[in-house]
This record gives structure tokens, sequence and C-alpha cells, in this order.
């Protein structure tokens, strides 16, 4: 049966069945009609199809209607929520019947379409099931694409964020009384050189929210920073505090070119804390200034990011690096041309190639997760990580290398009476250093990239603080970052492009 | 001398290159190959320095027999024979100097000649090997910027540096114009004559083989099928051609005289 493999239905053998037969036969076990009409491949084929499709519908109509406790419920549920699984569940009855009608078809050894028909429904059926389960909503994607906005905006352009003015804040303080009872609170002591403020009186009525307002203090204010906006601030003896308004707005004075202001202000409503009823109170009465001082400077984000940036380049060079080194050796092993001239030798090379395919499969991503549970956070596991995909896929690419190599030179080389070292230095060894520069530029350019990447799980440097500050949702730190990223890997492919131009 | 006796060669994948091959090469000939593509050709001559392993059969080179030998006696022998290949077999993106040198590894210790480091004499033959062959201008070129000519010059220097007793040149001059091919042989004639340098050549153009062979064996399907002297060639009748060359032969016009006349499967 199995030397029908592939052959044209002319040359199979004659249909066991006749059609009719092989219909009813295809209803029972889809393709089983086909297989006895003499399609092997095809009946197999199509009952392993119609039967992963039969499964996956069921898998996601028990998945849409979980919630339902019978089959049938599930499946009326499930098309009333996703639909498509009705659309499905008519394409599977439709394409059972055409299986029959192909087996028929089939045994018949009719020139039909009906071939193509039935592989057209099974492959539309895979594919609308394929949609179901993606969860792919092209509408939600077109409609809420503008929440992306504010997000991708900060993120684009992030450079408020990369200067930073560094502040103080200038506060004077003086207490003032509710109400008048003697002794009433003192004005501070004057210090040289800090904010101060006095008031008169030191104590007063507070207004009141029926009768008359309250006692109109003068607060003058000396040391402040020139010209610069003050804000008048109350602060009650459990610490809480409050921005004074006046008729509804802030309060705020500005400062003279001495740093000095005077302003008249009545008494606030006695409003914090609503339930304190105590009539007796002393405040603390607080202008306040937030000065800045000197230049702009960088930020600490933007300066983190170079650091980081920096350090992941670095990550990138060094796992490149020991992956080279380490790689090398490993490529000669892995070349069959090389190691074919014994059992010994191709026995060597069979488990070489297993082991880096094993490493090569598994994802830097991966490697980072076990390099931090040996050595610990930080960049070091990020470089054993890109270091150990690094030797699994260069000495791949680089064993490949020697694999094409022009064995001629190789002949002529053994022929003078060279050993093995020899014949490597001088035959193998200035064919393969154009491919091998170009694999080593490649593997640094994906080093440094996946670097970033191997950050987000801890493995150090830049995509350890990006995906810090994505979880503090201060994107326009991230955006800083990304932007390092995106300028770092650009210049890297015009580097990368240029060396290779020169050595290949 | 050398004396082939009961070689025969039969490939992993059951291909019989050669069949209890017989014959004898005394020292200083320039004895040529004739056969169709696929006779053999290459097989033989690969057996005799080993870069194949002959399946059965002797290979006496002075009473030594070259099939037997292992590892470094291997590699002692081999620094004695040169070898010339049709597709000149040069590292490409070497020099034609480091490419000349490397026909003397097989006399410099490992670790110097790796890290590129001969001794002046080396250096010293280098430069008389090329200047031997009019490439001395070239030396400083990649071996890929020369022309076809050029580089089987270098192939033959390189031999030359392993200051050999035999040359086997496997169809040489099959991929250069017949002017370059002359000039090629004439290049190995005169290391034949002036050094006493025993030739063994494949060749697929009748008149170099009249030219240049000082004897001549045959090879179809793995088997002699045909030995003789210069002399004889010139005398190689039509049912001897046949025997060679098969029914092929007989299409191609003049053989047995013709100077332009080309035998086996290449024009
Ligand atoms: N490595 C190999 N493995 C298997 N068979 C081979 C191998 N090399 C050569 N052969 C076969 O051995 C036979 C002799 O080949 P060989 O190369 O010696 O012929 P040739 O006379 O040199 O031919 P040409 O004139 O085309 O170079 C051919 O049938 C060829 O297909
Ligand atoms: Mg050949």
């Amino acid at each position: 049966m199995s030397s029908n493999f592939g052959k044209p239905i002319d040359a199979q053998k004659p249909s066991v069945v006749s059609p009719a037969a092989a219909a009813i036969i295809s209803l029972v076990v889809p393709g089983l009609g086909q297989v006895l009409a003499g399609s092997f491949r095809k009946g197999l084929v199509l009952l392993a199809s119609l039967t992963s499709i039969v499964a996956l519908w069921y898998w996601r109509v028990r998945l849409v209607g979980r919630l339902e406790p019978t089959f049938p419920q599930a499946v009326s549920k499930s098309f009333y929520l996703q639909p498509i699984l009705l659309v499905v569940a008519i394409g599977m009855i439709v394409t059972y019947l055409w299986i029959a009608y192909d087996a028929y078809v089939t045994a018949k050894r009719a020139q039909t379409t009906s071939g193509f028909v039935v592989w057209t429904l099974i492959l539309f059926l895979f594919f609308f099931l394929g949609w179901q389960i993606g969860d792919i909503r092209p509408v939600a994607l077109v409609r809420d694409a503008q929440d992306a906005g504010p997000f991708m905006m900060r993120i684009l352009w992030p450079w408020d964020r990369a200067i930073s003015r560094p502040e103080e804040l200038l506060t004077g303080t003086v207490k003032v009384q509710t109400p008048c009872v003697e002794p009433v609170p003192e004005l501070p002591q004057e210090v040289a050189g800090e904010p101060y403020i006095s008031v008169t009186p030191t104590c007063g009525d507070l207004s009141k929210q029926s009768e008359a307002t309250g006692t109109t203090l003068t607060l003058t204010g000396r040391n402040f920073a020139p010209n610069a906006e003050t804000e008048i601030w109350w602060q009650d003896d459990m610490g809480n505090e409050f921005r004074q308004r006046q008729a509804g707005e802030y309060i705020t004075v500005m400062t003279d070119e001495n740093g000095a202001f005077a302003i008249d202000i009545i008494m606030p409503y006695r409003t914090i804390p609503q339930s304190d009823t105590r009539e007796f109170a002393l405040w603390e009465l607080q202008a306040r200034q937030v000065a800045s001082l000197g230049a702009a400077e960088p930020s600490a984000e933007l300066l983190i990011s170079i650091e980081k940036m920096v350090e992941t380049i670095f990550l990138g060079m060094m796992s490149t690096f020991f992956g080279i080194i380490l790689s090398v050796p490993i490529s000669f092993l892995a070349a069959r041309n090389l190691m074919s001239t014994s059992w010994i030798t191709l026995v060597i090379y069979y488990v070489v190639r297993a082991i880096l395919n094993i490493i090569r499969s598994i994802e830097p991503l991966i490697w980072a997760v076990i390099a931090i549970i040996v050595v610990g956070l930080g960049p070091f596991a990020g470089i054993v990580a890109l270091t150990v995909h690094t030797i699994a896929s260069l000495g791949k690419l680089y064993s490949e290398a020697i694999e094409s190599i022009d064995p001629g030179p190789i002949e002529a080389i053994q022929a003078t009476g060279a050993n093995w070292l020899q014949t490597v230095m001088f035959a193998v060894v200035p064919q393969i250093i154009p491919p091998f520069v170009s694999f080593t530029i490649y593997r640094w350019d994906i080093n440094v990239r996946m670097s970033t990447v191997i950050g987000l799980v801890g493995g150090g440097g830049i995509g350890f603080v990006l995906i810090q500050w994505i979880r503090l949702l201060d994107y326009k730190a991230a955006g800083i970052a990304v932007w390092f990223i995106a300028l770092t890997v650009t210049i890297l492919d015009y580097v990368s492009a240029e060396i290779r131009a020169r050595f290949v | 001398m050398l004396e082939i006796r009961h070689l025969t060669k039969i490939y992993d994948d059951g291909t019989v290159a050669l069949r209890d091959v017989n014959f004898q090469v005394p020292d200083g000939e320039f004895m040529v190959v004739i056969g169709l593509s696929g006779s053999g050709k290459s097989t033989l001559l690969r057996c005799i320095n080993r870069l194949i392993d002959p399946t059965e059969g002797e290979i006496l080179w002075d009473g030594v027999d070259l099939a037997k030998l292992k590892g470094d006696d291997l590699r002692n022998m081999r620094r004695h024979i040169g070898m010339v290949f049709q597709q000149f077999n040069l590292v490409k993106r070497s020099s034609v100097y480091n490419n000349v040198m490397a026909g003397r590894l097989g006399y410099s210790p490992t670790w110097r000649s790796v890290l590129g480091r001969f001794s002046p004499q080396d250096h010293e033959r280098a430069r008389q090997s090329m200047d031997r062959m009019g490439i001395m201008d070239q030396a400083y070129k990649r071996a890929d910027e020369l022309s076809g000519g050029q580089q089987q010059r270098v192939g033959i220097a390189r031999a030359l540096m392993q200051e050999p007793k035999m040359i086997l040149a496997d169809e040489p001059v099959a991929s250069l114009d017949p002017v370059l091919a002359h000039s090629i042989l004439q290049h190995l004639e005169r290391l034949n004559r002036e050094d006493g340098i025993t030739v063994i050549c494949s060749l697929h153009y009748l008149d170099l083989v009249q030219r240049y062979g000082t004897s001549v064996i045959g090879l179809r399907a793995g088997q002699l099928v045909y030995q003789g002297s210069r002399d004889d060639i010139r005398e190689l009748t039509d049912e001897q051609f046949k025997t060679i060359y098969g029914e092929e032969a007989e299409r191609i016009g003049d053989l047995t005289g013709g100077i332009k006349g080309t035998v086996g499967g290449e024009p």
C-alpha cells in the first residue's frame, strides 16, 4: 500500500471496492473509502484533518460555553457568542459529506475537481478555527487604535523627561492661634539667609460660614527667591494642611527683587478637619516657594538610560566574544567534511551536532532565566545566556561555512605531506575567514538586540530598567530607553554592514 | 621505479574505479595516462599518493609499498610526490607566495609553519621556484587574481617546493587553452628532463600525448587496456583506440595521426 505514496490516481491499483461502497465506508469512517479505493495517503490525510478539525471545534465550543452544564447547551451558547463556530460546524458537515462523495469518485477513477474542493474546504475550516483560536478582532484593532495614542506619544517624544531642573522648597513658618487667648504665640526668631515670615497679629478668629469674615492678618516675608510665586498654606496641630483660597482662587503673591513680600490675608474657614470642633487651636501659617536652582541638567532617567545602554552594548559584545572563542573550536568538530575521516570522529560529529541543535532550540530568554538562577540577577546572567546561545548558533553557522569550502585546496595541501593542523591553517582557515567574519558581525548584531530583551527577565542592561518603567507606567522614561535602543540598533546595523562590505 | 600491482579501487558506493591494474614506471619517465572520462585516471593518480586508499593491490616505489603507509610515514612519502590539479587547487584568497610556500609544509615544524614562519632556506627556495615558473612578479597578488595559466604555474611551483622525485598531474591543462597547455606541459617536461623528476600525467588531447609522453597507458572502465612507448602511440591502430576510447572515438576524425584530434569526452 505504501508504495502508492505520491503516485497519481491513474497509476494506482484498481479500487478494491465499488464506488457506492467506498462512499458508504467513508460515511462511517471518513477517508477509509479513499483508502480502499486505492488512494491510501489521501484517505489518511483526510481522516486526520477531519478528526483534528472536529477535536479543535469541540475544544473551542467547550471553552466558550464552559458555564453551560451540558454539551448541547454549550453548543448553542457558543454559537450565540461566537457565530464563527457555527460556520465551522456547518463546514464540518459539508466536508464530511463531501469526503464520502470524493470516495465515490475516487473509486470510480473519474477525473473531477472533487479532490480540490475537499482540500479547499479543509483549508477554510482550519482558517476559521485559527481565527477563533487566535481571538482575531480586526474591528477592535481599528476602533480602539487611538487608545494607544497617549502612550505612543509619550514613548515617541519623551525628551522633556530627559532634562530636569534641581528644585528646592523654600518655606517660612509662623504660628497663629485661634481665638485670641493669652498668651498669644510669639514671632519666630529670624535666621540670617533662611526664609522668614512674620504676621500681625499672631492670633484671631477664623471666618465662619454664616457670620462675619475672619481676622485680617498682615503677612510679610523675607529671604525668599526673588520674583517668584509664593503660596500660602495652613497646617493644623495634627499635621493636616491645605492651601488657602480667597474668593475661590488660591492665594499667591510674587516676591520682589529682594525676595521679600507683604500680603493681607483673611483667616480662612475652619474646614480641616471637619469634625474638629475645638474652639482653641494653634495653626502654622506657611509661605511656600518652589524655587529652581541653577541650570537644567540631564534627568536621572536619561543618565540611567545611557548607563544601561552602554552596559547593554558591552553585554552583547562580551557574549559575542566568548561565543566566538568557544564556537570556533566546536565548529570544527561539527563540520562533516573534516570529521568524516574515521568512525570515531564521525560519532563526535553527530554528538556535537545534536548538542548544538538542542542548545540552539532553547531561546536566549529561557537561558537567561536559568543563568539568573545560577549567578543571580544582573548583566553576568545576560552574558552567560547569550554566550550559550551564541555558541550554538555560531557553531552551526561556522561549521556550515567549513562544510561548504572548496575541498580542492585541502586535497592539494594534504598532498604536500602537510599534517592535519597545517592543512587546517593553510587550506581551511583562509577559506572560512570571510564567512566567519560575516556571521560574527551578524551575531553581534543579534546579541546586542537580544541583550535588550534579556534585560526584561532580569539579565541586566537597558531592558531591565525599561520593563520597570513600563510597569510604573512611566512611559516617557520608557520612551527614552526605547529611543536609545532604536538608536543603537540603527548604528549597529550601519556599522555591521560597513564591516561586512570591508571584509567579505 | 614505481610498480603498480593488482591495484583495485572500489568506492564505498560500490563503483569499481580500478580493477586489477598492473604497470611499471621507470624513473625519469613522462608517463601519460589516457582514457575516457570516468575511466579511473584520477582515481589511479590519487591512489599513488594515497589521497585515496586503494582497496587492494600494491604500490611499490623503490621497494616500499605506499599502499601500506600510515601516519608520519605516509606524510613523509607524500612530500616527495608533487601533485598538480586540473582546477589548480590553490587557496584562492591567499597570496601566490603563501600558496607556493605551502608546498614546504611537509618539511616544516608544525608550530612554526602554522604561525606562518619558514626558514630562510625555504624562502629562498620559494623565490627560486617562482622564478623558474616565471611568476615572480605575481608573488604578492591573491591567487585568484591570476590567469588560469599563471595559476597552474603556481601549482607547479608549489609542487617544486617539495623537492619531488615524482609529480602526479591530473589533467593539468584541461582547463586551459591550447597555447597555455603547451606552456604548462613544457614546464613539466623541463622538470622531467632537467631534474629527472618522474611525471605521471593524465591528458585528454591526443597531440599533447604524442608531443610530451615518453610512455602511455590507457584505462577503460578501470582496467588497463593499453600500454606503450611514445613511438607506440604514433602507431596506434583504430582497433587499439577503440579498446581505449570505445565506439565514440570513431566519430572524431583522424585520431591516430591527428595533431588537432581530441579524444575522450572533453573537447
Ligand atoms: N568519491 C567517489 N565515490 C564514488 N565513486 C566515485 C568517486 N570518485 C569517482 N568515482 C567514480 O569512479 C569512476 C572513476 O572516476 P575518476 O574520477 O577516477 O575518472 P577519470 O578518468 O578521472 O574521469 P575524468 O576524465 O572525468 O576526470 C567513475 O565512475 C566515478 O563516477
Ligand atoms: Mg579525473
